[in-house]
């Protein structure tokens, strides 16, 4: 086990230099107790980051030791066997996840937002954000759509539509100078114009909205609790960043509707909470039996069309969409129609075209690779003498000591084909390929 | 390129279905070119040797899908020591002599050995599809193996090869059987684990249909798919297409797929499909209207069901001759002059887009 040493943490916490990473921490890790729970939970996490003017310098190479020989080897084996067993760990039963979603980032673009309290302000760090937001969002939830809506000057006000398109929806953000910071903002309005354009959406998708919000303050018309009610009503998640402070209105927003409320202390930490928000919900854990028995009225079967792309060098032909000659676009498997993007509804026959890939992207959640079992001694080994996968050579000789779920031998089981793996192919395996090379499964 | 000074990894899958082998290497009334097994390899070898002498630090890594085992015949980061001692011959250069030597008799052992156990289990294994699928995820674990950083228990400096400096690795799938529609999920895994390594998939499919799936997969990563149409020049397509690092072929314009098609392969029946019903929740594609949902076991409403039948009859059709209609749709496409579907003059806002 990695050892801090205690005089190096009193230069630590004395530090009060800010470092811009936000992976800081409070000061006052000298406890074994202190140490253990950063090391379990990683750095950069929510609850021991310090705020940005208490932040210290971390040194990331305290926590890995060298050994008696002078190798990093066993310290770095450690960490991925732990990745290991909380694998093993993980619960089989599968979790529902809404994968179609919608989602309008409310953005404050009042005053407030220009405070220089995080770098360079907050409205610029809330674009940059944005921005990787959007992009990550896009990877996790292809079929996914996002709207922008800005609340200035006491109003909401439309920055981009609903879009499936990431290009388009950076684009709504990409001019600063648009999107200028002005006045107070109203809660009430800007929720109303994002719920008035989730209406019409399809009950089996999400709806959701993610506040960004700066302000300690806002103006409204009527009472916002009416309009909250009708959020819960219509099933809007709500979920608020908060720049400044915790606000009552706010936290009642996300706990009534099932969102999720965070304060950002830090710049990495409203990184970190706003990052929190990309990987599909859970659904509401429904009881096996339940699951089975009640019907879900959020769950439908939907009829989709796979469709054909075009190559660029085709000839052009005018697109159902914008009415444009265009060489490159897809074709409707229903009617032919050529579309520009997907995914998107066929204007003609009104299929909804996919492109198989954007589904398949999710498909390693539902049959995950079965996890290996560590071989532990030399005597249980196969005769290969390479990993089942990559063919790099095994050690011959045993590991002096190996902790819980790592193999002295460096081999890997896979509990169906017998194939004997690599820990560098255990844990690619696993983690990015999610086929098992000698089941091809 | 002279400004790269690294070499380039090509790792190569060879589809050696028997079956698919002995059809392909049927004479002129049934194949207009016929390709055996031995004038392949002999043509695949030349290219193997071209890709090592382009640069010394290429690297070549070799893997056989056999049907129901897949096996890795070459790599040159683990040369086979027998292969160096054996029989050097003084007029061969002895790098070109290893690969020739240690993929031919590889694949001869493993051809024999599959004999054999068919022979004694009295099945004919020698008809189960080819294990297409694990040779790609171990061709996917090799290339995450030399593109990781040299970790200290490896031994691969031992022959001058330097791991983690190899750009843009490569994987070329020289394919003969039809699209494995059970193997669909694996498939579109092991595409996005290229994606993610930057792996470059590169598909020759060499005899029989178009394979939708790995269409797909060169579309996805950026590689080229190619349909050999005159299989006795195997050697120039190999050479003129696939040769080349991706970087460098932008410049050469080789041939590029004419359509990508998108379809899937339902869950239910295996079925490739182009129109399917997806479950809401887990996004499982059926090829028809189911009442539960068989991953997720998620209920579907009755209104939907109904709705969705009602649609059906009119899908039946439409599905029916997919199969067909993707041709005739390719062909109509593109033999219209002008361009345009067949239906844009007549559904899309009353101009003339037919231009005639």
């Amino acid at each position: 086990m990695p050892r801090r040493d205690a005089e190096y943490m009193e230069v630590d916490s004395d530090s009060d230099i800010s470092v811009g990473g936000g992976t800081g921490r409070k000061g006052k890790g000298k406890d074994k107790a202190g140490e253990k729970r950063k090391k379990d939970k990683g750095k950069g996490k929510a609850t021991d980051a310090a705020y940005t003017w208490e932040a210290s310098y971390t040194r990331s190479w305290d926590t890995v030791q060298e050994d008696e020989a002078g190798s990093l080897q066993g310290a770095v084996e450690d960490w991925m066997a732990r990745g290991r067993r909380r694998r093993l760990l993980a619960p089989a039963a599968p979790v529902r996840r809404t994968i179609i979603r919608h989602l309008i980032l409310l953005l404050d673009l009042s005053t407030s937002m220009l405070d220089r309290d995080m770098r360079p302000t907050r409205f610029d760090l809330t674009l940059q954000y944005a921005r990787e937001f959007i992009v990550e969002w896009f990877d996790q939830n292809p079929l996914g759509q996002i709207g922008v809506v800005g609340m200035r000057a006491g109003i909401g006000e439309r920055v981009g539509e609903m879009s499936g398109n990431p290009q388009d929806v950076l684009k709504a953000i990409a001019d600063r100078h648009k999107l200028e910071p002005t006045g107070e903002p109203s809660l009430q309005n800007s929720i109303e114009l994002a719920k008035g354009s989730m209406n019409h959406l399809p009950t089996h998708s999400s709806r959701e909205i993610l506040i960004i919000f700066g302000s300690l303050t806002t103006c409204d018309p009527h009472n916002i609790h009416d309009t909250l009610d009708a959020c819960v009503a219509n099933k809007i998640r709500i979920s608020v960043v908060a720049l400044a402070a915790e606000m009552k209105i706010c936290r009642e927003l996300c706990d009534k509707t099932g969102g999720q409320f965070g304060v950002a202390m830090n710049e990495g930490h409203f990184k970190d909470l706003l990052f929190e928000l990309i990987p599909p919900p859970a659904q509401r854990a429904l009881s096996r039996a339940a699951g089975a028995g009640a019907s879900n009225p959020a769950a439908d079967l939907m009829m989709m069309g796979f469709p054909t792309r075009l190559p660029d060098a085709s000839p052009p032909s005018l697109c159902v969409c914008h009415s444009e000659l265009r060489s490159e676009g897809f074709l409707c498997p229903r009617c032919l129609a050529k579309v520009c993007d997907v995914p998107t509804d066929c204007d003609i026959c009104d299929l909804m075209i996919v492109s198989s890939p954007h589904l398949a992207r999710s498909y390693h959640h539902l049959f995950p690779v079965k996890p290996y079992t560590a071989v532990m001694s030399m005597a249980d080994a196969s005769s290969s003498s390479g990993c089942h996968g990559c063919a790099r050579l095994f050690p011959v000789v045993a590991l002096a000591a190996a902790s819980e779920g790592m193999s002295a031998v460096g081999r890997y089981r896979c509990p169906d084909c017998q194939g004997e793996f690599c820990s560098d192919c255990d844990v690619f395996v696993h983690d990015v390929t999610h086929v098992c090379p000698g089941c091809g499964k | 390129m002279d400004d790269d000074s690294n070499g380039s990894h090509l790792s190569v899958v060879l589809d050696l279905s028997p079956k698919y082998w002995e059809l392909s290497a049927r004479d002129p009334p049934e194949n207009t070119y016929p390709l055996t097994l031995a004038t392949f390899l002999s043509q695949l070898l030349a290219f193997l040797n071209a890709h090592i002498a382009c640069r010394h630090e290429n690297t070549l890594a070799v893997f056989g899908a056999f049907p129901g085992k897949s096996v890795m015949l070459y790599s040159s980061s683990d040369p086979l020591p027998d292969a160096q001692s054996t029989n050097t011959n003084a007029n061969s250069y002895p790098p070109f002599h290893a690969v020739d030597s240690a993929v031919v008799q590889r694949i001869m052992t493993e051809l024999d050995s599959l004999e054999d156990q068919s022979r004694r289990a009295e099945l004919d294994l020698l008809e189960a599809p080819s294990a297409m699928v694990g040779a790609i995820a171990k061709a996917l674990c090799y290339v995450n193996r030399i593109t990781l950083p040299p970790s200290s228990n490896s031994k691969t400096q031992a022959n001058g090869f330097h791991p983690g400096v190899l750009p843009d690795p490569r994987i070329l799938i020289l394919s003969i059987s039809p699209d494995l529609s059970t193997s669909y999920i694996p498939i579109m895994n092991s595409i996005f684990s290229a994606q993610k390594l930057k792996a470059t998939i590169d598909v020759c499919q060499i005899y029989g249909p178009n394979t939708v799936f790995l269409q797909q997969a060169a579309h996805l990563t950026g590689g080229s798919y190619i349909f050999l149409e005159r299989r006795d020049a195997l050697l120039q397509y190999l050479i003129m297409s696939f040769l080349p690092p991706p970087a460098i072929r932008k410049t050469l314009s080789v041939p590029t797929q004419e359509q990508v098609d998108f379809r899937a392969a339902c869950f239910c029946h295996k079925k490739i499909i182009d129109i399917g019903f997806v479950c809401s929740v887990c996004l499982s594609i059926f090829c028809q209207p189911l009442p539960v949902c068989t991953t997720c076991r998620t209920k579907f409403p009755m209104k939907t069901l109904q709705r969705l039948n009602a649609a059906r009859p009119l899908l039946a059709t439409a599905t029916g001759n997919s199969r067909s209609a993707s041709v005739g749709r390719a062909a109509a496409v593109t033999n219209n002059g002008v361009g345009g579907l067949p239906h844009s003059g007549t559904i899309g806002n009353g101009n003339t887009s037919n231009g005639r």
